[in-house]
């Protein structure tokens, strides 16, 4: 099987312009013009208060994606984003001062992650089923934290997400800094270069890549980011919320493969994914300009969604 | 030479499950030589290597280096060891670039912590040209041919910093010209005073090359010899263990027959020149010539596994174009009474944790509806079982559980068993003792009598000449040469592959 | 590791994990709730994981395939919402059930061209079928109060035949169907030797699109059963259910001994339903609530991939 997989792999890379970053610019060129679209029916889009707007609803999907997008450069998947959102929520809704409940959000994001990729790498288990059992648990433990929403989040995070800091709006800094952080581990380390090359054939191991280890802290990472969009959720809505990270399993998974990058593994790319977050993003901040229910809103990016794998051909049936 | 060897491996032995790939090995790599391995395929060449690169862990023996114990747990150990590998598989990761591959796992860093592309991209042209290459660092090796991509691998392993450097048939896809370019590297190295362990099965270059030469068979080091008081005769039968010509059944009388199958106009790429072959009943023809020239596109055209451009395919008379869909391929040819035999049984050809008896009667099942009633087949598969001689417990017992050679067997028994009445062969006795060869052998050439036809393609030349009784050569991807089994040579084989 | 070469625990990791846990479910009941241990009262616990049940007859034919069904929840919600809105009104209920059970194919049949033809990834593609049918149904539903069941699905969720209740006695029915196809038609074949091996079942003969397209049409048309069965047992309609369904069918049969690319037949997932429903009694019974359910839940998914994963290395 590896023989073959190794052969559509090359086909794969030689069709994507001789570059691993995927088909990037086609959703840039959808995201363009649907901007422009947007700015020209939806009086209100192309305001600067919208666009701060914007800012904010596309800054924990971003921080979420970029995780998403490190498991899935290893072939794998996340499902369990979203109870991670919820759970971060929580904690910090917890009667107890942010210096117990900060690292806690931490330690629980480590311990998903660690317990997704020992799953994962130690005992083969699909990663689809080891982050649903995860979601499942993580869920459970978030009703029993906050069965409803409300109490209230520590002032130091409602600050950190809300207002500005020099005179600059405080999700734009949120979003600036997880490109950063993003293009560091993706593009701009060895980690990253590792998780392309484990993703692209079974041979990374006999370069001396330590591929489990590596696959275990892309789990953790993607548990830390989401953990970060959590903290970011509940400074806006300034309580914790057992349910808001919900859609963003499936929004995470969207963005990512909107961007270009390969379910299969090995290609992909930061502008990729910041774009499919953009676009994700600017969809749903454009629909509700044009008030349409948020209802059609799901249905349409299950659409989208897809469209998108329709058009990545792969080798094997199934998964 | 009295040097202290650079690398002693002692003692090595190693079971894959129950079947011993390398027992009570030694072997010792002196400083300044380039030393031969040899054997035939499953001869435990691969693992002795593996286990010196730190892909394999031994179950028992030690390695030394420099005369020191060492424990080489990964491949990142022996690296760090010295000790650099390139393998016959090819392991280049396809989306990174040349110069990412070349220094994946050991990239520089610039001082503010960044992967130094341009360091990596000036090291990689400098390697790259001193092998006569001229190509771009940044390219994707997923864009490569595969003889750069060889030779891209091949500079990996030269630029490690390594003074062992272990070459696994480094010239299988080298044309004439290249494998010259890559002695003459190969012999600066050993002026370096680095061993080089050189893997190969093509006589010639031993001879031209190689100083010292180990011979393993079945798991066991028979000879180490310097190469220059053997002869390639001698070679030969330390590796089979006895006379090659005992091991092949007689061949056919040659009398014409019927043409079963014919290729025509098959052209595999835009640029390449028309194919035209015929198979005869009761005929075993080979595509023989070096690996990787086209043998594998051209058979599996036949089933759709491979898109070639333009041609025919005729099976008893029955004409059909090619591509043919990569869905229906192979259901089509089976119902025409053509039976595939893949290369890689483990991974395409049986299902191991099924039972010996599904394995057999899937095909059978095959060519019934979906919706119809699965027969058990079982005096079929009894039959089969028998006249093949698999040696199993009972039909139900998972396939994965027997030997190599019986396991090849139960997956030639699907084909068989389908009443196919052509059969289309890849590489018929991988990885199978020399005894489970000879009984392939035998199949092959029963079937044969019986009136049926077989195309057949292998990587082991000599077993090709002695098993079949026409042989085309193809090199290019187009036939070059039709010869008969009778009388050929590897050499005239690859004479006749040369020459254009 | 080396403690499972013991041929006798390496027998023993053979069993479905689901006929432990069902003996040792059983036993916790007996020895906390003996009032519980009464074939009435299991019989209507049992009842109610019916729904599940039929899911896990199509979930393991495609988990067997090497692929998997998420989009369970959007069908049954579609035809929940078709029944109770009032929609299907003055249809002949027979004809109700006739165009919901195409509503499930026409999804299997989705699902099947994306995941068979297409290869598309059977988790995204299921998935986002399955987003679209939540937020279709939600749209339409949209501001309207659900409706009532008419009483005709009620009197058949309702009736016991000799004592047991109909929708088990169709469960059992269909389960029997399935194991009968599995073990003794040529698709069984099909199935089981892609799962073993897809490259090699191509080189078989085996039509392996052709296959897996077909198990998404069957699991699609399961979810529309599971639909009716799940509509019949509420007095109104619904517009939120499904999503935990879907990952107790998964749970159940991988619980069953059924993980991709290893089936193991219609009654270890058969059984692992039923561990699903005795869960549900004990739980209930130690006042266990939502969360706490959905805790356990995840950890013996957890635990039995682990399991086989374990005896994966092994072999």
């Amino acid at each position: 099987m590896s023989a073959k997989i190794a052969g559509t792999r090359i086909a794969g890379v030689v069709s994507a312009r001789d570059s691993r970053h995927g088909l990037w610019f086609l959703p840039l060129l959808v995201g363009l013009i649907g901007g422009v679209a947007l700015a020209a029916t939806a009086a209100d889009f192309a305001t600067t208060q919208n666009l701060l707007n914007l800012a904010a609803q596309a800054a924990p999907l971003l921080l979420v994606s970029i995780g998403q997008m490190l498991v899935v450069l290893v072939r794998g998947l996340d499902l369990s984003v979203g109870s991670v959102i919820s759970l971060s929520t929580a904690i910090l809704s917890i009667d107890a001062p942010a210096t117990v409940t900060i690292p806690a959000v931490f330690v629980m994001a480590l311990a998903v992650g660690l317990v997704n990729g020992v799953a994962v790498t130690r005992f083969h288990v699909h990663p689809i089923i080891a982050t649903l059992s995860v979601t499942g648990i993580a869920q459970g433990i978030t009703m029993l934290v906050r069965p409803v929403a409300g109490g209230t989040i520590p002032p130091i995070v409602t600050v950190l997400v809300n207002g500005e800091f020099l005179g600059i709006y405080m999700p734009l800094i949120w979003v600036v800094v997880a490109i950063l952080a993003g293009w560091k581990l993706i593009h701009g380390s060895r980690f990253g270069l590792h998780l392309f090359a484990i993703g692209g054939g079974d041979t990374a191991d006999t370069f001396g890549i330590a591929s489990r280890r590596n696959i275990l802290l892309a789990y953790v990472a993607c548990s830390t980011f989401a953990a970060l969009a959590g903290m970011f959720l509940a400074g806006r809505i300034a309580s914790g919320d057992p349910n808001i990270g919900t859609q963003y399993a499936v929004d995470s998974i969207t963005a990512v493969a909107l961007g270009g990058t390969q379910l299969a593994g090995g290609i992909g790319s930061l502008q990729g994914t910041v774009i499919g977050t953009l676009l994700l993003s600017m969809l749903a901040n454009g629909m509700n300009l044009l008030n349409v229910s948020s209802f059609v809103q799901t249905a349409i990016k299950g659409l989208i969604l897809l469209a998108v794998i329709a058009i990545q051909p792969r080798k094997t049936i199934g998964l | 030479m009295t040097a202290v060897p650079l690398v002693s491996m002692t003692s090595i032995s190693k079971a894959f499950g129950s079947s011993l790939a390398l027992r009570d090995v030694s072997f010792e790599l002196l400083p300044g030589t380039v030393h031969a391995l040899m054997g035939e395929n499953g001869a435990g060449k691969s693992t002795l290597m593996k286990i010196l690169a730190g892909v394999v862990r031994p179950d028992a023996g030690t390695i030394l280096r420099n005369g020191v114990p060492v424990q080489m747990n990964s491949p990142r150990e022996a690296l760090d060891a010295g000790v650099s590998t390139v393998f016959q598989e090819l392991s280049l990761l396809p989306n990174l670039t040349i110069a990412e591959n070349m220094f994946l796992g050991r990239e520089p860093l610039t001082p503010s912590g960044r992967i130094d592309n341009a360091a990596m991209a000036r090291a990689t042209r400098e390697t790259l040209k001193q092998l006569d290459l001229d190509l771009d660092p940044g390219r994707l090796v997923g864009g490569l041919t595969i003889a750069e991509r060889q030779f891209v691998e091949i500079a990996r392993g030269i630029t490690a910093n390594a003074d062992v450097v272990i070459l696994d048939e480094p010239t299988a896809a080298l044309n004439a010209a290249d494998v010259e370019i890559l002695n003459r590297h190969i012999r600066a190295l050993k002026s370096q005073g680095k061993a080089i362990v050189y893997i190969s099965h093509r006589m010639e270059e031993i001879f031209r090359l190689c100083d010292v030469v180990s011979v393993l068979k079945d798991g066991r080091n028979v000879a180490t010899v310097p190469v220059a008081s053997v002869s390639p005769q001698e070679l030969i039968a330390m590796m089979v263990g006895r006379d090659i010509a005992e091991l092949f059944p007689p061949r056919g009388d040659g009398a014409k027959s019927a043409v079963a199958l014919s290729l025509d106009g098959i052209r595999l790429t835009a640029d390449s020149p028309p194919v035209r072959l015929d198979v005869h009943q009761g005929e075993i023809v080979a595509l023989a010539g070096l690996e990787g020239q086209g043998q594998r596109e051209l058979i599996r055209s036949i089933i759709g596994q491979y898109q070639p451009v333009a041609g025919t395919v005729e099976v008893k008379g029955r004409r059909i174009a090619l591509p043919i869909a990569p869905a229906s391929g192979v259901r089509r040819m089976q119902a025409l009474g053509v039976g595939f035999v893949p290369e890689d049984r483990k991974d395409e050809g049986l299902f191991l944790d099924l039972s010996v008896a599904h394995n057999i009667a899937i095909g059978l099942n095959s060519r019934h509806s979906a919706l119809s009633i699965a027969r058990r087949y079982r005096d079929i598969i009894q039959d089969a079982i028998k006249s093949m001689a698999i040696k199993v417990s009972r039909p139900s017992a998972p396939v994965g559980s027997l030997s190599g050679g019986n396991q090849q067997k139960a997956l030639l028994g699907r084909y068989l068993a389908l009443g196919s009445d052509i059969l289309l062969v890849e590489e018929p006795t991988r990885g199978v003792d020399i005894g489970a060869k000879a009984e392939m052998y035998k199949l092959l050439r029963d079937f044969a009598n019986r009136g049926g036809a077989v195309l057949v393609l292998s990587r082991e030349t000599i077993e090709l000449i002695g098993l079949c009784d026409r042989l085309y050569v193809v090199h290019g991807r187009s036939i070059v040469a039709e010869m008969p089994a009778a009388g050929a040579s590897e050499h005239a084989i690859l004479e006749a592959a040369l020459q254009r | 590791m080396s403690a499972l070469r013991h041929p006798v625990l390496r027998a023993a990791t053979r069993i479905p994990p689901s006929y432990v846990v069902f003996i040792v479910l059983l036993g916790a009941l007996w020895v906390l709730k003996p009032a519980m241990m009464n074939p009435n009262i299991l019989g209507t616990f049992a009842r109610q994981v019916v729904p599940l049940g039929i899911v896990v007859l199509g979930q393991l034919l495609v988990i067997s395939s090497r692929s998997i069904d998420l989009s369970a929840g959007g069908v049954i919600l579609l035809v929940n919402y078709l029944i109770s809105s009032g929609l299907l009104g003055g249809i002949d209920p027979l004809a109700v059930i006739g165009i919901c059970l195409l509503i499930g194919l026409a999804v299997g049949s989705v699902n099947g061209f994306l995941v068979g033809k297409r290869r598309a990834s059977a988790v995204i593609v299921t998935l986002a079928v399955s987003i679209v049918l939540i937020g279709l149904v939600e749209y339409l539903a949209n501001g309207k109060p659900p409706g009532d069941v008419p009483a005709f699905f009620r009197n058949l969720y309702n009736a016991r035949p000799a004592g047991v209740p109909a929708p088990l006695i169709f469960w059992v029915g269909l389960a029997i169907a399935m194991s009968l196809v599995l073990s003794r038609s040529v698709f069984g074949r099909f199935v089981a030797s892609i799962g073993s091996n897809p490259v090699s079942a191509h080189f078989s003969g085996v039509p392996v699109e052709r296959t897996v397209v077909a198990a998404h049409i069957i699991a699609g048309f399961m979810s529309a059963l599971a639909g009716l069965v799940q509509t019949a047992s509420i007095a109104v309609g619904s517009v939120r259910f499904g999503p935990e369904l879907v990952m107790n069918s998964i749970a159940a049969t991988i619980l069953g001994g059924v993980i991709f690319g290893r089936g193991a037949g219609v009654w270890g997932p058969f059984v692992g339903v039923l561990c699903f429903a005795l869960l549900f009694v004990v739980m209930t019974s130690l006042g266990i609530q939502e969360p706490g359910k959905l805790v356990v839940q995840g950890c013996i998914i957890l635990l039995a991939a682990v399991f086989y994963g374990v005896r994966t290395k092994v072999n």
